[in-house]
């Protein structure tokens, strides 16, 4: 597994290192301009999670998945190879965009802000469920994948908006997102901070564990 | 003598064509040349071998493992070179390389920039920047930098000019030397494998008609021509395939001591050579 990221990370070496300055500057100059800590998480973790999505198509792009598929590692290596990667990618753009904002003289948000547990929990939060979800449809169509994943996200907000406007179904819809907003309020307080945290981290391991097998099932039975 | 490469009834379906039943054995420290026209299925044999695409059935061992259960063990001592060489187009060779070498225990640097030096290609130079047969010979670099036991080429000589062509199927002969090496060589261009090839295995329409020693298929086969008064049901059922003009016919015979036998005065025969043999198959039916 190990070469398969030495491979990546050669193979993207360039363009991780503009991305980087790139994202550095964008974020720092936005990033730094929201007042809300959770909305900024919103923002940086999206970022940070397109930046895998670009790497993963490269490859695709360059048809580099039928000499990755030659050499000696298996299916399962090859797509492990691109979550433990995708993670540390995750990971590491949230780590400088973090700074970036903290760095810029003036921003609206602090340390307190956004280093604190529940706010770097959100964040973890966000990046696994992205993450878990796109990984599989990037693996199945490419980059189609991922529009199709932007387009679902914008059909699901517009339908949503849609439902919503109707008088009948506005309680339902309001009340549906209350009741899972209590309920995380509900396991906070009876579970305690520590636990609750913890047990977010594990679901979201095990969201992360049900899409790596989901993405191997089908990495296995493409043809190149 | 142990066989490096054993396929037996491997079948692929992909609905428009279907390999079926495919089933050869390559005796270790030979060079086998897999021969057949365009779409006849060789390329599709290859990328089963190195588990590019999904088996419907039948099964392949190599070095005497399931190609499957034993994938990554088995990738270690194989090297390859596509039809389309699938390197990374924007890095340099120097790069490229360090994108592969990790990924064989026996990799030899110092045998990688031999082979550049010998085959003229930069370290520094872009693969993208590479002709075709710079590309080819960067590829074969590649595949015998980590002393791989077996070397698969897919049509590794089309498009290529004569002398690169004569370099690089010396260079197979040279290989095989120690009698451990063995090579499975895919074309369509028969001249190749009459220098080099001790098997040939000929596939057509999915199928694989024989798989046999050189030698044997040269001695065997043969090219009857006479005339057409020659001709007739029973001449015709002995025939592979039969092209007729207006003065007599030229045709292919799996038997060619029966063929002397049959017509000792009559007609001239002559050894067929591997393209003979292949045009007969392919597409000498149908001019009878």
């Amino acid at each position: 597994m190990r070469s398969l990221i030495l491979k990546d990370l050669i193979l993207n070496k360039k363009f991780l290192l503009w991305m980087g300055l790139l994202y550095f500057i964008y974020v720092a100059v936005f990033g730094s301009r929201i007042d809300n800590s959770r909305v900024t998480t919103f923002f940086v973790t999206f970022l940070c999670f397109v930046m895998p999505v670009m790497i993963f198509t490269r490859e695709e792009k360059f048809k580099g998945t039928v000499l990755v598929c030659s050499l000696p590692a298996t299916r399962k290596q090859i797509i492990m190879a691109r979550y433990v990667l995708g993670w540390l990618l995750m990971l590491g753009f949230f780590v400088l965009a973090t700074v970036a904002i903290l760095a810029v003289p003036g921003s609206k948000l602090g340390p307190e802000n956004l280093l604190n547990a529940r706010t770097l929990i959100f964040a973890l939060v966000l990046m696994a469920l992205y993450f878990a979800i796109l990984m599989p449809l990037l693996v199945r169509f490419g980059m189609v994948g991922f529009f199709v994943f932007l387009i679902s996200m914008q059909v699901l907000g517009f339908v949503t908006l849609a439902l919503a406007s109707q008088s009948a179904l506005k309680l339902n819809i309001r009340s549906s997102i209350a009741a899972i907003k209590n309920a995380f309020i509900s396991l906070n307080s009876n579970l305690g901070a520590p636990a609750y945290y913890a047990l977010l981290i594990v679901v979201m391991i095990a969201l992360n564990l049900a899409s790596f097998a989901c993405s191997v099932s089908i990495f296995k039975r493409k043809d190149f | 003598m142990a066989n490096v490469l054993e396929i037996k009834n491997l079948c692929k379906n992909y609905g428009d064509f279907a390999l079926k039943d495919v089933s050869f054995a390559l005796p270790q420290g030979y060079i086998m040349g897999l021969v057949g026209p365009n779409g006849a299925g060789k390329t599709t044999i290859i990328k089963l071998l190195l588990k590019l695409i999904n088996k419907d059935g039948g099964e392949v061992r190599v070095f005497g493992r399931d190609n499957i259960m034993d994938e990554v063990a088995i990738k270690s001592r194989i090297g390859f070179v596509h039809d389309t060489p699938y390197f990374y187009e924007q890095l340099s060779l120097k790069n490229v390389k360090a994108t592969v070498a990790p990924f064989y225990r026996d990799w030899d640097d110092g045998l990688f920039y031999r082979l550049l030096r010998e085959f003229n290609l930069p370290a520094k130079k872009l693969f993208r920047t590479l002709s075709r047969g710079m590309k080819m010979k960067f590829a074969l670099a590649v595949a015998l930098s980590h002393h791989a036991d077996f070397i698969i080429l897919d049509e590794p000589t089309s498009g290529l000019d004569p002398v690169f062509r004569r370099e690089l199927l010396a260079k197979l002969s040279a290989l095989i030397q120690d009698e451990k090496k063995s090579v499975l060589f895919s074309t369509h261009l028969t001249s190749d494998l009459e220098r080099i090839a001790d098997y040939i295995t000929f596939i057509n329409r999915g199928e694989i008609v024989f798989s046999a020693a050189k030698d044997e298929i040269l001695e065997k086969w043969a090219v009857v021509k006479g005339g057409n008064d020659l001709l007739n049901e029973d001449s015709r059922s002995f025939f592979k395939g039969i092209r007729k003009r207006e003065f007599g016919f030229e045709a292919l015979t799996s038997d060619a001591v029966e063929a002397r036998r049959r017509f000792p005065k009559s007609a001239v025969i002559e050894k067929a050579s591997l393209e003979d043999i292949m045009f007969y198959l392919t597409r000498g039916a149908n001019h009878a």
